[in-house]
């Protein structure tokens, strides 16, 4: 299956300083791609090339197996097939409605028609009611659904993003999130995201490129990514429920890690001496009674914080140590948990990864 | 974005607006007919124009545009082609003008008068001379031992001219540095009197700005007036239309015609300000223009009288 | 001169129940030159000052710089041409022997909208290209990936700077509105048909009519502030909303 965009061995240079260095790979149309790396690794560089804002210093970009001539007709009819939300919120000083309309009124659209557009946009971002408010005076959460909203209005093939929910507050969080889905879904929206959420990466992507320091260290499936260690992988991914510890290998082929206060836990891996691991917090069951599973974790812990996110429900466990853990909103209900609720978490030895080992 | 274009095109629209109407009013006025009249600040400041010249618009409908400038300057703007007819009051300039054959036809129209006014002490003694050159000599002389002080224009303007030739019959060019009772101002005629009256000093003055002031003076009497050598004479001068061929000639004409005729004349004489007349119509006064400094008024208003309109 | 003073207070007050014809006729002209001078002048100054400001974005390479610095350089040291240098340069164009004389211009409310309006034209332009400048680079960035024309994002920054703009615009009529040296020489001060406001204050002091003058002052400050007022209003609203 051929990509709909492609990179092909692009560089990008700023008086002297190399930026992207051999960048390649390809996503297919209605694919979800996640760009995930450090501050600096050029993820921004990387999707205004995309944009075609930019032009790589070698290097090409294919769209739908046509590589892109960089004048300035191809360039502009490009772009009005491709939709882009930045990193920081770029709004005009004028009314809501205004700003997501002007990607329709640059294209000619009639009146009419731009007004039904405009008020399904908003619904959708679920903004509605906003018309008139100048989009200059907005949270930081509404101002970015609004550049959500112009770009999806003109109903583009790609749409590529640069960590759009960066300074996002959770609820803002979820409702770009659920847009990305829903376009995804719906629309079949070929989605080019950069992120250093890896939460959010494998919530939303399929497939992801780990870029550092301008080239790409691996690209593949989020899970193989994710799984696999790597130095890149730690030095940003935000990774909960880290720790450090002194691991010894027990006689049954696994390792047991201290990692302070008293706890202790299980890993699948062979590995002797001060080691960094992780536990996802959805690998993490949570329970109100002792169960007796495969797992060889299990630990008694008090809930000391609860973020409530929509559908999904954290919890800041202290069982010893802080557990960061994750459930679904049913199940907090339906457990009736609460601040300082006694539960028991249990996770499988299998769970915990290493990040790091001396 | 929708608003922007509609205030664009309100701007343009108002642009192409105020252009017509400006080009309209262009053309409207080069359907009038109009002269440039260039004279003197001072001739412009005394009002006399702004009686006379309604009258002649309304008469021939013709608009008379008045530049009021210094003396050289509106012989250069003559001379250059940017007016039709120039009302000056300085032989110098005026000759220089004919000679130089830009201007043509100049005739004596009417004459005003300057006066020496000073204070009441009057310490250098001039009161009721018959002699300008012997009152600015004893002014001299008083000023000297320290007893009085001067105060002259000092702005190259009309009077300054005319004071400066005064004082050169004497063979003087007065300075502050050679002669420490001698003031330059260089200010007009108003501030000039003003300072006059708080120095208690003498100066030389045309009646207009004195008859103007003259409440606020309360130090200050005329003391020398009506001799032969304070007399100021005003001469009209046409600019050459061979030179100048662009330029409103027949305006111009009927303009002098109509300052130097019995009406012109009746009217000049009728301009006064608070009661008293300011000027003296000559231009048929063949023997008292003569007498001015116009050898050539008799043929040269025959001239005129000949002309058309 | 406290005195003084009030009366003419007193005087300005009078006309504006009275309307004597000749102050009016004295603000019509005022209003007429300088208004007619910054209408063009914007619709000159504006797109250049647009052209120039938004020049910043392309070209890196040593030339364009150049070039643009020149250009500001230009600009800005002709933004402080003094006025009546401009008046001197179009009398001597515009008098009888110069290259215009036959246009016949020298005197007219024309002559005077000519020296006011290139007054005016590098004010405009530098202070557009500054408020046009000063837009961030990732507006037209934004419009341009919403699949705008260059000659649309070019729009929409100008849409951006309008707040800069209308000081440009302000500015350059308080500047013209004000000015005396320059439209005294190209337009005589003629009574009736090229005596303005600033004109007309000098006439008057000149003649040491220092009532006359002070009324004629009073009048153009009103003015003046009002329309600074009207428009600082239109600002705090342009930022308010």
């Amino acid at each position: 299956m051929s990509f709909q965009v492609e990179a092909r061995n692009l560089c990008k240079e700023y008086s002297g300083k190399k930026v992207l260095a051999d960048v390649s790979f390809g996503v297919h149309s209605g694919e979800i791609f996640g760009l995930i790396g450090p501050n600096g690794a050029g993820k921004t560089t990387l999707l205004r090339i995309l944009d075609l804002l930019e032009e790589p210093s070698s290097g090409s970009v294919l769209f739908q197996g046509v590589e892109i001539n960089y004048s300035e007709k191809s360039r502009q009819a490009l772009r009005r097939r491709i939709g882009m939300v930045f990193q920081k919120t770029v709004l005009f000083n004028t009314s809501v409605f205004n700003n997501v309309a002007y990607g329709l009124r640059v294209r000619g659209e009639s009146g009419k028609i731009i007004d039904t557009k405009v008020k399904e946009a908003l619904k959708i971002v679920q903004l509605e009611g906003f018309e008139r408010k100048n989009a200059l005076k907005l949270s930081g959460g509404e101002a970015q659904r609004v550049a959500l909203a112009q770009a999806l209005i003109t109903e583009p093939e790609l749409l590529l993003l640069d960590e759009p929910t960066a300074n996002l507050d959770p609820r803002n969080v979820s409702i770009v999130e659920e847009v990305l889905s829903w376009m995804n879904r719906e629309r079949k929206t070929t989605i080019i995201m950069a992120t250093h959420n890896m939460f959010q990466a494998e919530t939303l992507a399929n497939q992801a490129a780990l870029l550092s320091e301008g080239g790409i260290e691996k690209i593949g499936k989020i899970q193989d990514i994710f799984t696999s260690p790597s130095k890149a992988l730690t030095k940003f991914a935000r990774l909960e429920n880290v720790f450090s510890g002194v691991s010894k290998v027990s006689r049954e082929g696994t390792s047991m890690i201290d990692i302070g206060e008293g706890v202790e836990i299980e890993a699948a891996l062979q590995k002797l001496g001060n080691v960094s691991v992780c536990v996802r917090p959805e690998d993490i069951i949570v329970s109100v009674h002792p169960i007796i599973s495969s797992a060889r974790n299990m630990f008694e812990g008090r809930i000391t914080e609860i973020s409530d996110l929509g559908s999904i429900v954290r919890l800041r466990v202290k069982a010893g140590k802080d557990f960061i853990v994750q459930i679904t909103k049913r199940s907090f209900s339906e457990m009736r948990l609460n601040l300082d609720s006694k539960v028991f978490l249990a996770f499988k030895a299998s769970a915990v990864q290493l990040i790091w080992s001396c | 974005m929708k608003k922007p274009s509609r205030i664009l095109i309100a701007v343009i629209i108002l642009a192409v607006a105020v252009v017509s109407v400006l080009a309209y009013e262009q053309y409207q006025s080069s359907q009038k007919s109009v002269i440039v009249l260039a004279t003197t600040t001072s001739t412009y400041d005394s009002g006399l124009l702004d009686y006379l010249m309604p009258k002649f618009e309304s008469k021939y409908n013709i608009e008379v545009h008045i530049v009021s400038v210094g003396t050289g300057q509106a012989i250069a703007i003559a001379k250059n082609g940017s007016a039709d007819i120039v009302l000056v009051h300085s032989k110098k300039y005026e000759l220089d003008f004919v000679n130089s054959t830009y201007g043509i036809h100049r005739v004596g129209v009417m004459y005003n008068d300057f006066m020496i006014i000073g204070p009441a002490r009057d310490p250098a003694g001039i009161n009721g001379l018959a002699n300008a050159t012997e009152a600015f000599k004893k002014i001299a002389e008083a000023g000297d031992t320290g007893n009085a002080t001067f105060v002259s224009r000092a702005d190259k303007s009309g009077t300054n001219t005319f004071e400066l030739g005064i004082w050169s019959k004497l063979g003087i060019t007065p300075s502050k540095k050679t002669q420490g009772w001698y003031l330059e101002a260089g200010a007009g005629m108003g501030v000039v009197l003003t300072m006059t009256n708080e120095k208690k000093a003498y100066t030389l003055t045309d009646r207009a700005t004195w008859i103007a002031k003259r409440s606020q003076l309360t130090n200050l009497l005329i003391l020398v007036r009506g001799e032969k050598t304070l007399l100021n004479p005003y001469a009209v001068i046409l600019v050459n239309p061979d030179k100048w061929p662009q330029r409103n000639y027949k305006g111009a004409l009927t303009l002098a015609k109509f300052m130097i005729s019995e009406e012109g004349q009746t009217l000049i004489s009728n301009f006064k300000k608070e009661e008293e007349t300011l000027f003296t119509p000559t231009a048929r006064n063949f023997d008292k223009a003569h007498s001015l400094g116009f050898p050539t008024q008799k043929q040269e208003v025959g001239w005129y009288d000949a002309q058309q309109p | 001169m406290e005195n003084p003073l009030f009366e003419a207070l007193l005087r300005a007050f009078q006309f504006f129940l009275y309307f004597d014809p000749e102050v009016l006729n004295i603000i019509l002209l005022s209003l007429k030159v300088s208004g007619t001078a910054v209408l063009i002048g914007s619709l000159i100054g504006v797109p250049i000052g647009v052209t120039l400001g938004l020049r910043r974005f392309s070209g890196k390479q040593i030339l364009m710089r150049f070039i643009d610095l020149t250009l500001r350089g230009i600009i800005n040291t002709f933004m402080g041409l003094p006025p009546v240098v401009v008046g001197l340069i179009v009398f001597l164009l515009l008098i009888g022997s110069g290259p215009l004389g036959p246009l016949q211009l020298l005197w007219t409310p024309t002559a005077m909208i000519i020296t006011q309006l290139i007054m005016v034209i590098p004010i405009i332009i530098g202070v557009t290209m500054s408020a046009v400048g000063s837009v961030e680079k990732a507006i037209r960035e934004k419009a341009l990936s919403l699949g705008a024309t260059d000659g649309q994002a070019a729009w929409i920054v100008l849409s951006e700077a309008r707040m800069g703009l209308l000081t440009a615009i302000i500015v350059a009529f308080g500047a013209a509105i004000s000015e005396v040296g320059g439209i005294i020489i190209t337009g005589g001060n003629i009574r009736w048909h090229t005596r303005t406001l600033t004109t007309a204050i000098v006439q008057e002091v000149n003649l040491g009519e220092y009532n006359k003058a002070i009324t004629l002052g009073v009048t153009l400050l009103l003015m003046a502030f009002a329309i600074n007022l009207a428009l600082t209003i239109i600002q705090l609203r342009g930022t308010k909303r």
